[in-house]
């Protein structure tokens, strides 16, 4: 052929990696499998149907609703306390193992630098285990105290968060913090007054998301011991005492809601509207290219979103300069009320902060590190150990998938720029009735995403379990619903957040709604849905130990036998699979989140 | 702006530093005789009525034996084991396999007191009737299930889980002989919905349970039934940590034991507390009772 324009090959990265995630998928599906056998068991549809016929009447009696009030105010508690020591951990974890730290510190030394990559690789092993196996673990440290379940949230979620901060420390501009450390200005100083403002609203809006979190993980941490949603959640659930569960997931629909709200209007007041600005930013551009590329003034037009960091940046600092003036009397009140919230947090949960480092703990921590090792391993575990492993592995795939389809579907409705009137995809002249349509299907989209993500895994397991049969699909469908949820609502601001002007004057050119979404909408979102979709799966796989009552559970299942058998020293050979799990996942999602730059 | 903010964010990390010396010099206090004789329990019937109405038993407690009595909440049968280890639980009700784990891992603790149905426990097996699965006449028919789809309850359970796994390896069933992984449901009441619902054609769980769900009228007995009862073994029991006797006194084991065993049926407030234990009364047991239950669970390698 003789073509004028050079073609790129279409087999280049992005292709193999879209093949690879396909055969992936597919490799998933024949495990589950979906072609071989029934999987559809309409015997539990009346089940089914009990299940969601107590959500219009969920157990209001004044009793119950005192129980649930004081539920929540611990659920908020537990949750507030965590997110504030997962900060604390993640903002010094984060600042050690930036790469700019490492830059700073001991500058020119290449030696360094695999270092920094063991510790910064390290943080996957907190990670890879699920707050509730810590929670279990620290019980065998600190007894029944509060503390377990803050240090179980703080644990997983401060390696999460300094991981999350060093990236954004990474992809700040650093011109500033050079300036201040060739004029010999100690290098923690330097910080303090060069990158950390600069990076503060990135780090702020992080935060914000981090408490949505904990707020959900306070809702499957039954065993904290003091009550709490989650803990009334196990109660109910082990009796299915469905009426009450629904009351409990009425109170997690007004707590998750009410916290996302006043962490959106927040956020927007603070101008940084999304968590996921700086998700954009750290998908899209790997650590050490970026500075060469920037300074290279690189001009890429096969992907315009490559201009989009520095433009973001930029934009802030302006924005930054901007509200100097203004002090907006919202985020004041909020601040405030922020200060007296923590304290009387800390206060309600009152755990016992000295377990920290009693000689009891310290003792029963030798114990334990004495009982499980040294670790249960033979070569004859090993076929198990990787069937169990693919299993998860399988189920966290699907689940992802799963989950990111159903997002993306229901990102673009839930979005308020795309079908409303005015929207992107509405004509300009719309009717009353269109106009209804599109505030309903809104408002609809929305609270599906938040019953999706406010219903703990574990119950979906079980009610995916009445219309399905055992296997890694009722367990897969079960995490799915769950980030659907996350996703969706991640994604729906990603759509918010796009740059409006090419779209509306495709719009003003009269493009049908249709190309104007195939042509402007999707190429302009995909790359990040794809970037969010990747980053979640880590968290899908690890979250496989709670939905174990599907009957292929994997390696949670094992964990869970191990657990209850007190047999640690085999606990630390499935706790290792875990984390090496976590490591490829890891791996592979970056690599995939790089060839999607 | 940015300067509040970052002001409000160092004053945060303030309770940090003042929560811990505050708690320390709580806690001294407490080391001395006032220290709360701590009981725990993790019901397998109606748990959310049990563990909610706790503090009848705790205060019923605190009056017989003249100490302060807290109630510490676990759903967890791990998490009790290991918070009875730990020395943080003083008592607690444990299922049969439970006790014998914590009375294994804390030496010289002591099963105290059971129910009086706890001496005869039983399991039922259960089946959804499109299986068309004939009762079983005696143990060795458990052969029969072979093939099928099979779910325990909750991994721990004594009679949801480690005593019908005996019969079956008594019978000869191994549980790779079931079709696809055996379930693992969580709850007794969960086994009953999934094996009526199909998910799981046969499931096995504790008869008190069934009995009490099929008196309430829960159970479609159209769908779902009985297909075989075991043999009897001894369940629920309360263990209590040696370490009380140093705090309260020697007698301390028995003062709790003869308070378990005096509540009277009569009395209608302790009516109300047997009755959430399902129980007529509390009657003596002893650690010997659960020779076969340590036994079955070294077989099946719950007990390491």
């Amino acid at each position: 052929m003789d073509q004028p324009l050079s073609r790129p090959s279409p087999l280049n990265q992005r292709a193999i990696w879209g093949l690879v995630a396909f055969g992936a998928i597919a490799l998933s599906l024949y495990q589950a499998g979906l072609f071989q056998r029934d999987w559809l068991n309409l015997g539990g549809l009346s089940q089914l149907g009990r299940f969601f016929q107590a959500s219009v009447q969920p157990d209001l009696s004044p009793e119950f609703l005192r129980l649930t009030l004081n539920a929540i105010v611990v659920t908020l508690a537990y949750a507030v306390c965590g997110t504030c020591l997962s900060l604390l951990f993640g903002l010094v974890g984060g600042v050690l193992v930036s790469e700019v730290w490492w830059q700073s510190v001991f500058p020119r030394q290449a030696k360094q630098r695999s270092i920094w990559l063991t510790i910064r690789a390290g943080l996957a092993i907190p990670r890879a285990i699920h707050e509730l196996i810590w929670g279990l673990f620290l019980i065998n440290i600190f007894g029944l105290d509060p503390l377990v379940a803050i240090v179980a949230i703080a644990i997983p979620y401060g390696a999460i968060v300094a991981k999350v901060f060093s990236e954004i420390l990474d992809e700040t501009p650093r011109q500033p913090l050079m300036a201040l450390l060739s004029s010999g200005v100690a290098p923690l100083t330097a910080f303090t007054y060069s990158l950390l403002p600069q990076a503060f609203l990135d780090l702020l809006s992080y935060s914000f998301y981090r408490f949505e979190c904990s707020i959900r993980s306070a809702a499957v941490l039954g065993i904290i011991g003091a009550g709490g949603l989650g803990y009334q959640i196990l109660l109910s659930l082990q009796s299915l005492r469905y009426e009450q569960l629904w009351t409990l997931f009425y109170a997690l629909f007004v707590l998750n809601g009410t916290v996302d709200l006043t962490s959106a209007v927040l956020r927007h007041r603070l101008g940084s509207p999304s968590r996921l600005d700086l998700n954009l930013r750290r998908d899209n551009r790997s650590k050490s290219q970026k500075l060469e590329e920037l300074r290279d003034g690189y001009s890429t037009s096969s992907d315009g979103q490559e201009s989009h960091p520095t433009q973001n940046a930029a934009d802030q600092v302006s924005m930054l300069k901007q509200q100097r003036q203004p002090r907006d009397r919202g985020v004041m009140v909020a601040g405030l009320g922020a200060v007296l919230l923590i304290p009387f947090c800390f206060w309600y949960v009152s755990a016992d902060f000295s377990k920290l480092w009693s000689p009891r703990t310290m003792q029963l921590l030798a114990d334990i590190t004495q009982s499980s090792l040294p670790p249960n391993f033979d070569g004859e575990q090993l076929p198990q150990l990787l069937a169990l492993s693919w299993q998860t592995l399988a189920m966290s795939i699907l689940a992802i998938a799963a989950a990111g389809i159903g997002g993306i579907l229901l990102s673009f409705p839930a979005a308020h720029n795309f079908f409303l009137p005015g929207g992107l995809l509405n004509p300009t002249q719309s009717s009353r009735l269109g106009c209804l349509l599109a505030w309903g299907m809104l408002l609809l989209t929305r609270s599906v995403l938040l019953i999706a993500r406010a219903v703990p895994a574990p119950i979906w397991a079980l009610v995916a379990l009445f219309v399905l049969f055992p296997g890694i699909l009722p367990g897969a469908i079960a995490l799915g619903l769950h980030n659907l949820g996350i996703l969706g609502r991640l994604m729906a601001e990603v759509a918010e957040n796009l740059d409006q002007r090419p779209l509306l004057a495709l719009k003003a050119q009269g493009t049908p709604a249709s190309l104007v979404f195939l042509y402007g909408v999707l190429p302009t979102t995909m790359t990040r849905f794809l970037a969010y979709i990747l980053y979640r799966w880590e968290v899908c796989m690890r979250e496989t130990v709670i939905v174990g009552l599907v009957g292929a559970g994997g390696l949670g299942r094992l964990l869970t036998e191990q657990l209850s058998s007190f047999d640690y020293s085999s606990v630390i050979v499935t706790l290792s699979s875990f984390v090496v799990l976590t490591f490829i996942v890891d791996w592979v999602s970056g690599r995939m989140r790089r060839s999607l730059r | 702006m940015k300067r509040t903010l970052l002001s409000a964010l160092l004053v945060l990390m303030l309770p940090l530093a003042a929560c811990s010396p505050g708690s320390e010099t709580a806690s001294s206090p407490q080391d001395s005789v006032a220290q709360p004789f701590v009981t725990g329990a993790i019901p397998d019937q109606d748990p959310e009525k049990l563990q909610r109405l706790y503090s009848k038993l705790a205060d019923y407690l605190e009056a017989e034996l003249g100490v302060p009595v807290e109630y510490q909440p676990v759903t967890d049968y791990t998490a009790a084991v290991t918070a009875f280890r730990v020395g943080d639980l003083d008592m607690v009700w444990f299922g049969g396999l439970t006790g014998v784990q914590a009375r294994l891992q804390v030496e010289g603790s002591e099963a105290i007191a059971q129910r009086d149905i706890d001496a005869d426990f039983h399991s039922v097996f259960i089946a959804n009737k499109n299986t068309g699965i004939a009762p079983l006449n005696d143990l060795n028919e458990l052969t029969n299930l072979k093939g099928r789809t099979f779910t325990f309850g909750s991994e721990s359970s004594t009679s949801g889980r480690l005593m019908p796994q005996y019969f079956l390896e008594q019978a000869g069933v191994s549980l790779e002989d079931f079709r696809g992984e055996v379930g693992f449901s969580q709850s007794h009441d969960a086994t009953i919905q999934l094996v009526e619902a199909g998910t799981y054609e046969v499931g096995v769980l504790n008869e008190q349970v069934w009995k009490s769900r099929v008196e309430a009228g829960d159970i479609d007995l159209s769908k779902v039934d009985v297909i075989w009862r075991s043999p009897a073994y001894f369940d629920y029991h309360w263990v209590i940590n040696p370490q009380v006797k140093e705090r309260y006194g020697e007698d301390f084991v028995e003062q709790v034991q003869a308070a378990l065993l005096k509540l009277d049926p009569n009395v209608p407030e302790q009516k109300e507390i047997l009755e959430l234990f399902g129980a007529n009364q509390f009657i003596e047991t002893e650690n010997s009772n659960y020779q076969q239950i340590e036994d079955v669970g070294r077989a099946i390698g719950k007990i390491q």
